[in-house]
């Protein structure tokens, strides 16, 4: 048993009681323990993945307890992977708020906070039961609330208000699921629910897939459950934004999607036709109502949607191609979002206000910010050398191969429609003419963070290069296709 | 003190029940292992006790006694105390070990770790729930010419 | 039987209450009601008709007591669930205050500035 497994929700645990206890007046304190105790967690996740890619899946069982008694944590390739994008983009926002928290009042309740929502984002990828998997996401999705309302304006209240009440009802559907789940079997681990769901009536195993299903859709903001979207990521403070868009999204939506799909449900194929559907419409939808946005940051949410889109699309055509396809897309996409709202948010440090008319030419006034600004926005639409082009490449391939040739054709002309506006943006935002061309570039701790992810996003295509594939992607890939339960004893890996 | 609060009947009587609430909360915490409570029930109780007092006496009397600095401290050390315990079990083995000795079913000082991790958590659901409570009941708006704004808590104007 | 129709009343007064009223304060409330629902469905699975609660007291036979309790799993959860729906009414009860203070009104209706 390997006991780092347990450092990442302990750190964060005892750093978000830790803040409020010695540095409650004073902001410079909370933000210095913030980036140590991020830096730890970011350590010891790296540990973790050179153990867990080499050694594979480990499983811990907390309290000595054994498997059908005690509660079980395991850590296998999948989990392991979105581990580590996690805590490397927390640990780069990390450095950036510390500066950009200057600007509002009570910053150590944001650090507090802020610990918080990672001990609950990294106690979803650590867990295997499905209650220990929803105590996480509710502790995480409790402090996103109070985060998307930080900085205390009308606009934030009110989309504050509207994701928590939608959230809720994700909550309720996803505890009555829950319930219904130890009604019929009698238990809650997963992989004792599998043994026993041969014996549940098509009917109730139908049901219960239909609530996860929507539940988690409502926290991946697939399209008919996604209008809290746009009001909270586009009110909430910039590195809050980043953090949902780039991480919580994907961690609390789209990881336990994919074990929902791949794992647990693995006798109903039909439910891909439905993550299929979803994924289509977001992506249209997404890409659509992009164009008619004056408010940077919503245009930037709306993009999220649509990106989540050929995310599910790659989840619900299956096979190799399309997992792959959907785990590189996830990180490319993390790093590329995170980036883009980092940027905006320097330039709402610098000008005070996110909307396109009142912005011009930003080129001649922080060009470093710009370029950085650039990188995102092409990484976004896929341009190549950057990790986006190869996912979108694999997703349309893969549709291809798997016979929905209709769905390749409208990955394409999405992407085109996202290059679209996109350019849009940079030449009416960054590449025009200013009014007054005063130099006022970003302070330096906003440009690091960026220069880091901008570097990150140019690389993040050699995680396909066949060497380095075979080792990370790969293995993770083949947990998603062929996943067994059987071979877990005592703390022994198979 | 002013007079403040509410009639001498209800003060009166705050003060008889008081220390009953606070032992019927310590038993419901101490007790956690064996009878049916443990730390968030025994904690609910105590807050419970808090705000008679609250609002029995007036908030002065009762932050001469417990100022709200002091509870915000008690809510993180009680979730740290509990963290140190679960941590603590990594020396027997794994993270929650039950590492003190079990002694005899049914009594007191049975079930390892149980009882400490329900004096923690009654400590942190008390002090948390006292602040919040607070907070939320000291909001008070005032109509100005602008429109409504918040007065701002701790000083005292009368509306 | 009766019982789950029951439950399942409840569930869709608290379900009316959160969609189709305009005071955020009653929307509050729908959220109280379903968080309870929910709690209740969970200890009503593990339900068993005519048992005793699952206490160990001292001079009790262990095989008849296994047989005849109640089933306490849901009732450990059901305390988690308890404490979530809590913290939910008291951030949503502190956001009502703050909205009342910027937009002077309850009604959800004309709290909606955010268009598009």
């Amino acid at each position: 048993m390997n006991h780092l497994i347990i450092l990442p929700v302990a750190i964060y645990l005892g750093a978000g009681f830790l803040i409020p206890l010695i540095a409650r007046k004073d902001e410079v304190l909370a933000g210095i323990a913030g980036v140590l105790f991020t830096s730890l967690v970011f350590i010891t996740s790296l540990f973790l993945s050179i153990d867990v890619f080499t050694n594979g899946r480990t499983v811990y069982f907390a309290g000595g307890w054994e498997k059908p008694l005690g509660i079980t944590l395991m850590l296998d390739p999948l989990s392991c992977l979105f581990l580590l994008m996690t805590n490397t983009i927390t640990f780069i926002i990390m450095l950036y708020s510390t500066v950009y928290m200057k600007k509002f009042t009570g910053a150590p309740y944001f650090y507090t906070l802020f610990m918080i929502m990672l001990a609950g984002m990294n106690g979803i990828l650590i867990s295997m039961d499905i209650f220990n998997i929803y105590v996480f996401f509710e502790v995480a999705s409790i402090a996103s609330f109070t985060l998307v309302a930080f900085g205390l304006k009308a606009e934030e209240l009110e989309a504050s208000v509207k994701y928590t009440v939608m959230s809720f009802i994700a909550s309720t559907m996803i505890l009555f699921a829950i319930a219904l789940i130890y009604g019929l079997t009698g238990t809650l681990n997963i992989s004792a629910f599998m043994s026993s769901s041969a014996g549940l009536s098509t009917v109730h195993l139908w049901f219960i897939a239909g609530l996860l299903i929507s539940g988690f859709a409502l926290k991946t903001a697939l399209v008919p459950f996604h209008s809290w979207l746009p009001d909270a990521h586009s009110m909430a403070p910039a590195p809050i934004s980043a953090i949902l868009s780039g991480m919580f999204i994907k961690v609390v939506g789209l990881y336990v999607l994919i074990r929902i799909t791949t794992n647990i449900f693995i006798t109903l194929p039909q439910i891909r036709i439905v993550l299929l559907l979803f994924g289509v419409f977001s992506m249209l939808f997404g890409g659509l109502m992009a164009y008619g946005q004056k408010n940077i940051k919503r245009l930037y949410a709306y993009s999220t949607i649509s990106q989540i889109g050929y995310c599910a699309i790659g989840l619900g055509i299956g096979g190799y191609l399309g997992y792959l396809g959907v785990l590189m897309h996830s990180i490319a996409h993390g790093f590329s979002k995170a980036l883009l709202f980092l940027n905006i948010g320097a330039v709402e440090y610098m000008t005070g206000t996110t909307e396109a008319d009142q912005l011009k030419g930003l080129n001649d006034r922080m060009p470093v910010t710009t370029l950085f600004g650039s990188t995102g926005m092409l990484g976004i639409a896929g341009v190549p050398p950057m990790g986006n082009f190869w996912s979108k490449l694999i997703i349309i391939i893969a549709a291809i191969q798997a016979g929905y040739p209709g769905i390749a054709v409208l990955c394409v002309i999405v992407a085109v429609i996202t290059l679209g506006y996109f350019l849009k943006l940079q030449r009416t935002v960054y590449y025009s003419r200013a009014e007054e061309s005063v130099k006022a570039e970003a302070p330096k701790m906003l440009l690091l963070p960026m220069g880091i992810l901008a570097v990150l996003v140019f690389i993040s295509g050699i995680l396909l290069i066949p060497g380095i594939r075979q080792h990370s992607l790969d293995k993770a890939v083949s947990v998603m296709e062929n996943f067994s339960y059987t071979d877990i004893k005592t703390g022994d890996l198979q | 003190m002013e007079n403040k609060g509410m009639s001498e009947i209800v003060k009166g009587i705050a003060r008889i029940v008081f220390p009953f609430i606070v032992l019927y909360s310590i038993s419901l915490i101490l007790y956690g292992h064996i009878t049916p409570g443990g730390g968030f029930a025994g904690g609910v109780v105590l807050t419970g006790g808090f705000v008679l007092l609250l609002l029995a006496f007036g908030k002065e009397y009762v932050f001469h006694f417990f100022p709200l600095e002091i509870a915000k401290s008690l809510d993180s050390t009680g979730a740290l105390g509990f963290l140190a315990i679960a941590l603590l079990g990594l020396l027997g083995g794994a993270f929650f070990y039950n590492l003190l000795p079990k002694g005899t079913l049914f009594n007191l000082w049975s079930a390892g770790t149980i009882m400490l991790s329900n004096i923690m958590i009654g400590l942190k659901v008390s002090a948390g729930l006292f602040v919040a409570i607070v907070i939320l009941s000291m909001a008070r708006l005032i109509r100005t010419k602008e429109g409504l704004r918040y007065k701002q808590s701790g000083k005292e104007e009368d509306q | 039987m009766i019982i789950y129709i029951l439950v399942a009343l409840m569930f869709f007064t608290g379900l009316y209450g959160i969609i189709a009223k305009k005071n955020i304060i009653k929307i509050i409330v729908g959220v109280n009601i379903v968080g309870y629902v929910t709690s209740l469905l969970f200890v009503l699975f593990g339900y068993k008709w005519d048992g005793i609660a699952p206490i160990l007291t001292q001079d009790m036979n262990y095989s008849q007591f296994v047989e005849t309790a109640v089933d306490p799993l849901p009732q450990a959860l059901v305390l988690t669930s308890i404490v979530i729906d809590l913290a939910f009414v008291a951030f949503l009860s502190a956001l009502a205050i703050r909205l009342f203070e910027r937009y002077g009104t309850f009604d959800i209706d004309k709290i909606r500035r955010l268009k598009g």
